[in-house]
């Protein structure tokens, strides 16, 4: 066996991965050997270790787009911005946290070292570019999030969320680690870009392998982005998580996933009929922005009225990743699932890439804020109760904290797409990739289904700004993070709304997808 | 012209009350004198500034946009800060200008609670319809629209009356609806109007890109009506096929906003439960954004649809007229009667723009802005009365004009000016409307029809103030009303003066509006001529960005101005007068 003889460069797209490990692991030693309780440097380390993987794959998402480590791994703008957007959800995350748990005096080393860990998996996941690897990282980013779900294992809720997301999800990952194993039987590789092409020669031979492959790694990643109808762990998932937790896995663990299912299907499309990937896309897109905000308009609860909006918004990204893969002739006539493009159709690769990844962005900044208003706004006594974190809690708001109220109000339009918000321009930028390849039809059932949407958002708007507050209302509790970590993504969700000043220009690099 | 000053004058009025709202941001709460001095001194100055940007509007001028201002913004997608105005936008914003420090004291002492919000809300309100009103990117005007809903929507729901939310929450959503609809238009109309590499947000770009494809379609349908649109160039087929559903997602959205007869449900309910002010702001300047919209952006981008569709809006808009007045004769609630009258006035508006005549087009703005003067002066006064009383019904009052004569007579000179008596604004508008109706190719019976409207409105108008005025007092309660106070006088006495001198001197106001309603005219039926000859005139002159690199504000109006052919024919009379005779119609 001979070791192969590595370039430095080789390793860039791993280092930001590597800070996060690095930190993780020193947060863990410093639990062993802590002597005083004080543990509030740990969250300005974890955030510290956080920022620095940020800055490295901030630095890498300029590189050329290129295979790396043998054709184990890519580097390319597309997972390297991924990595800079998982970091900062990370950093606001574990600003969340601090506050949080030291409410709950439930501040542990182990609570920051599995954030990292996590975001070390996500950042890892996405440049994974041969199956075994993807599901290594796969697995590293999913039992930390376990780990994290159940974290505050005390009371029900938390216990019986982390063992439903374990099970759903180690299900999930025996899925698609069966389907990589059957395109590994078909086409004899692992390394993404060998079953690319090796695919058509193998589809010609044992189309029903291939099939069964890909749709399991399909169903996989469905379950991971909760795509309806993959979505049923979600909002019991994401009641029962820490709620910074929460909002880490509604914005890091899907960017994670969604870039490691656009490049494992865009490497493996080369191989097969673009249309049947377009259909299943649109079918998925279909169901999650439409089921996705149906079920969330009868919800009282908050935290999972934005379970259910996650959903939709995956169904939004979704739609952008069927906009990649329309067929290139056009359909006859408008339809759900044809693309008609209304004049001859450029490249809408870039287009989509650039969408996804402000998508992403701005649903990181607006997720975290939402989750993290809600974290602030929970009481350790209502617990048992069960309705932490109800629509009551928000009445009157305005009245008590104007500012607070302010900034949820912001998230709730951003995610409802009202400009001038972030979520408005993300939206933007998706559907006109979208109408650009010509999927009329679902473009205007996303849009509509987004209109049903701003009810539940708005009516988080109206408790806030038009009920009078109870008697008992919560008193949020203050902690200088968590006001950071607010503002932080109050101040951006509207700022990259208004000015997203050279934010959109870098992302237009991220067309330089490897494969593409 | 050309000074630093002009092209930064609209940036000034636009943003002048967001910087005003910051300030009262910073006043402490309890403050409620300083809150609403601060605010009206502020509306006072941005009322200001919008009379320098009339002043420095130049009504002679053959550049259809002035006062313009352009700096990169989305660069990637072609999106730029683009804000200008031409007669229709300026006369807009100078009405949305007056009617801020009125707003302001018709509720100063009507608000009590949440004064700051209030305040801040009207202020941001103000910026939106100010940037609505001038932008010329397309997207920024989007943009501006929606941030519209935002402080309205909080304007009704905190401040309003008891249904406040469910009115709040049906308006919001209703105007969102077609809103987000349109959006979706607009990118396939992005898309369309110019290839991959120079496309872009901006008017010019939009509707320069799409005339050929227009007078391509038209001339194709007026050679083969029932044909399938084999042989058309792409774009001219794209919009062969999808045009009518997209000029239907823009009319929807407007339509919504105006709003036109079926889709006008929202309305009553947002104006009952509105406070004074947002009752004021809605008539008086949020309706105008749906007519806006359509001569600015649905009939202009969409020639040949929108004369597909004409008769349908024309029926829609005369439905509209009367149906509105018929619900006035029908209500007993008096805010209710204000808002239907809303329905129907905006129904003469909407006539005015689908007739595609000057006239027409004409008398539609002028009625745009003499609906904000007097349903805002309505919404005001009534205001006043329902701050003493605490009561909307007309049984509730009954022989006022004893006990306050001079807010009857103020009452009176408004109702005047709403039922279009002569020597008023209202005659002026709703003349012009009806004869550019008579002139128009729609049958005679349009006008007929929309002309009994005016009888209606009379009606109705007049039933009300004799309930509410004469007759025998009925109510203990009305007995020790008191009249006018020196600040309900400030805010009534300036809506009284613009309703006699928009209605005895018009031409200067006129003058503004002309050169815009002939270009609407000459876009609505461009598709339709034949030569290149009204070519210039249609053509959106296009503004360069700063050159790249350049500090975004590096003095844009030292830039050589674009280049204008003068032509002959194109040199109009120094003063049109709206006797002159109309240019014939074009062949259908």
């Amino acid at each position: 066996m001979t070791i192969p003889d590595f370039a430095f460069s080789e390793f860039f797209p791993v280092l930001p991965a590597a800070v996060l490990l690095l930190g993780g692991v020193v947060l863990m030693l410093s639990e062993v050997f802590l002597t005083s309780t004080n543990r509030g440097y740990q969250a300005v380390l974890a955030a510290f270790a956080s920022a620095v993987a940020g800055a490295v794959a901030f630095h890498n998402a300029f590189e050329p787009a290129r295979l790396v480590l043998q054709g184990f791994a890519v580097l390319d703008p597309f997972s390297q911005w991924t990595t800079v957007m998982v970091s900062l959800g990370t950093f606001l995350a574990v600003l969340l946290s601090a506050g949080f748990l030291k409410h709950r005096n439930a501040e542990r080393g182990e609570f920051y070292a599995l954030l990292l860990f996590a975001a070390a998996g996500m950042s890892l996941l996405a440049l994974s570019a041969e199956f075994i690897t993807l599901f290594i990282n796969l697995e590293v980013m999913s039992i930390a999030t376990y780990a994290l779900t159940s974290f505050l294992r005390r009371g029900p809720r938390p216990a019986e969320a982390g063992f439903k997301y374990f099970i759903l999800g180690a299900f999930a990952a025996a899925l698609l680690l069966y389907g990589a194993a059957l395109l590994y039987g078909a086409t004899g590789a692992t390394k993404l870009v060998d079953v690319g092409a090796g695919l058509s020669a193998a589809f010609a031979q044992q189309p029903a392998l291939v099939y069964a492959g890909l749709g399991l790694v399909l169903v996989g990643f469905a379950f991971k982005v909760a795509a309806v109808p993959f979505h049923q762990w979600t909002p019991d998932v994401y009641e029962g998580a820490p709620t910074p937790v929460t909002a880490l896995m509604s914005a890091g663990v899907k960017a994670a996933a969604f870039v490691a299912l656009v490049r494992v299907f865009l490497l493996l499309g080369a191989g097969i009929d673009r249309s049947l990937l377009f259909t299943v896309f649109s079918v998925l897109a279909l169901l999650s922005m439409v089921g996705g905000n149906l079920m969330a308009l009868p919800q009282r609860n908050v935290k999972r009225m934005l379970a259910y909006s996650s959903i939709a918004h995956a169904g939004y990204m979704l739609l952008g990743v069927a906009a990649l893969f329309a067929p290139k002739v056009a359909a006859s006539e408008p339809g759900l699932f044809a693309a008609t493009p209304l004049i001859a159709p450029g490249d809408v690769a870039p287009l989509v890439f650039k969408g996804l990844l402000f998508y992403i962005l701005g649903y990181t900044v607006t997720s975290l804020g939402a989750f993290g208003t809600i974290a602030a706004l929970e009481r350790r006594e209502d617990e048992t109760r069960g309705n932490t974190s109800d629509l009551e809690r928000f009445a009157g708001l305005a009245q008590r904290k104007p500012g607070w109220a302010l900034a949820m109000a912001a998230f709730m339009l951003s995610l409802g797409g009202v400009p001038p918000t972030v979520g408005f321009l993300g939206k933007l930028f998706l559907f006109s990739a979208a109408v650009d390849a010509g999927l009329l039809g679902l473009a205007v059932v996303g849009i509509l289904s987004s209109v049903a949407g701003v009810y539940f958002y708005l009516r988080v708007v109206v408790y806030m700004f038009m009920r009078p507050a109870p008697a008992d209302a919560p008193q949020p509790f203050r902690h200088w993070t968590t006001e950071l970590a607010l503002v932080t993504s109050a101040v951006a969700v509207v700022l990259l709304g208004i000015v997203p000043g050279p934010v959109t220009e870098w992302f237009s690099r991220a067309g330089m997808i490897f494969g593409q | 012209m050309n000074s630093i000053y002009d092209s930064r004058i609209l940036n000034l009025v636009i943003f002048f009350p967001l910087l005003v709202a910051a300030l009262v941001a910073l006043l402490p709460r309890d403050e409620k004198g300083q809150i609403r001095a601060m605010t009206f001194a502020g509306m006072l100055i941005s009322m200001v500034t919008t009379f320098l940007a009339w002043v420095g509007f130049d009504a002679k001028s053959t550049t259809e946009f002035q006062l313009t201002y352009r700096a990169e913004w989305l660069a990637d997608i072609g999106a730029s800060y683009h804000v200008g105005v031409d007669g229709l936008g300026l006369t807009l914003i100078v009405l949305t200008g007056i009617l801020g420090p009125l707003v302001v004291l018709s509720s100063w002492s009507f608000v009590q609670e949440r004064v700051k919000e209030f305040h801040i809300a009207l202020l941001v309100l103000q910026t939106a319809t100010y940037g609505a009103f001038a932008a010329i990117d397309v997207l920024l005007f989007f943009i501006f629209f929606e941030a519209v809903l935002v402080p309205m929507y909080l304007l009704v729901g905190v401040w309003g009356s008891e249904e406040r939310q469910k009115a709040a929450v049906k308006f919001f959503l209703y105007t969102m609806v077609g809103s987000v609809l349109m959006l979706l238009a607009l990118f396939a109309l992005y898309f369309l109007a110019a290839p991959a590499g120079s496309r872009s947000f901006d008017y010019s770009t939009l509707y320069n890109g799409l005339m050929a494809a227009n007078r391509e379609l038209a001339v194709y349908l007026a050679a083969n009506p029932t044909g399938d649109g084999v042989g058309l160039s792409p774009v001219a087929a794209a919009l062969f096929r999808y045009g009518p559903w997209l000029f239907l997602a823009f009319a929807l959205a407007f339509a919504i906003k105006v709003p036109m007869f079926p889709l006008h449900t929202w309305l009553p309910d947002a104006h009952v439960q509105a406070p004074v002010a947002g009752s004021m702001m809605l008539a008086g300047v949020m309706l105008k954004l749906g007519t806006y919209g359509f001569w600015r952006f649905a009939v202009p981008l969409f020639p040949v649809q929108a004369r597909e569709y004409q008769t349908l809006f024309a029926t829609l808009s005369v439905i509209g007229i009367v149906y509105g007045a018929l619900m006035c004769l029908a209500q007993r609630d008096i805010k209710k009667l204000i808002a239907y009258s809303s329905v129907s006035h905006l129904g003469y508006c909407m006539l005015g723009i689908f007739a595609f005549t000057t006239e027409g087009a004409t008398g539609s703005a002028y009625q745009m802005l003499n609906h904000g003067v007097s349903t805002g002066a309505l919404f005001l006064l009534f205001g006043f009365l329902y701050e003493r009383r605490h009561a909307r019904l007309m049984s509730e009052y009954g022989g006022l004009a004893k006990v306050v004569p001079v807010y009857t007579t103020f009452f009176l000179v408004v109702t005047f000016s709403s039922i279009a008596v002569p020597g008023t604004n209202g005659f002026v508008g709703e003349f012009l409307v009806l004869l550019g109706t008579i002139k128009s190719n729609l049958p005679l019976g349009f006008g007929v029809l929309a002309a009994t409207g005016v009888i209606l409105g009379a009606a109705y108008m007049l039933w009300m103030v004799q309930k509410v005025f004469f007759g025998q007092l009925t109510h203990q309660e009305n007995l020790s009303l008191k009249d006018l106070s020196g600040r309900e006088l400030g805010a009534a006495i300036p809506f009284v003066v613009l309703i006699l001198v928009m209605g005895l001197r018009p031409q200067p106001i006129l003058d503004v509006i002309n050169p815009a309603s002939e270009r609407f005219v000459a876009r609505a039926k461009y598709a339709q001529g034949k030569g290149a000859d009204d070519l210039e005139k249609v053509r959106v002159q296009v503004k360069a960005l700063p050159p790249k690199n350049a500090v975004a504000d590096a003095r844009p109006s030292m830039a050589p101005p674009v280049a204008v052919p003068s032509r002959v024919d194109f040199q109009r009379p120094t003063r049109p007068t709206i006797m002159q005779p109309a240019p014939k119609p074009v062949a259908q």
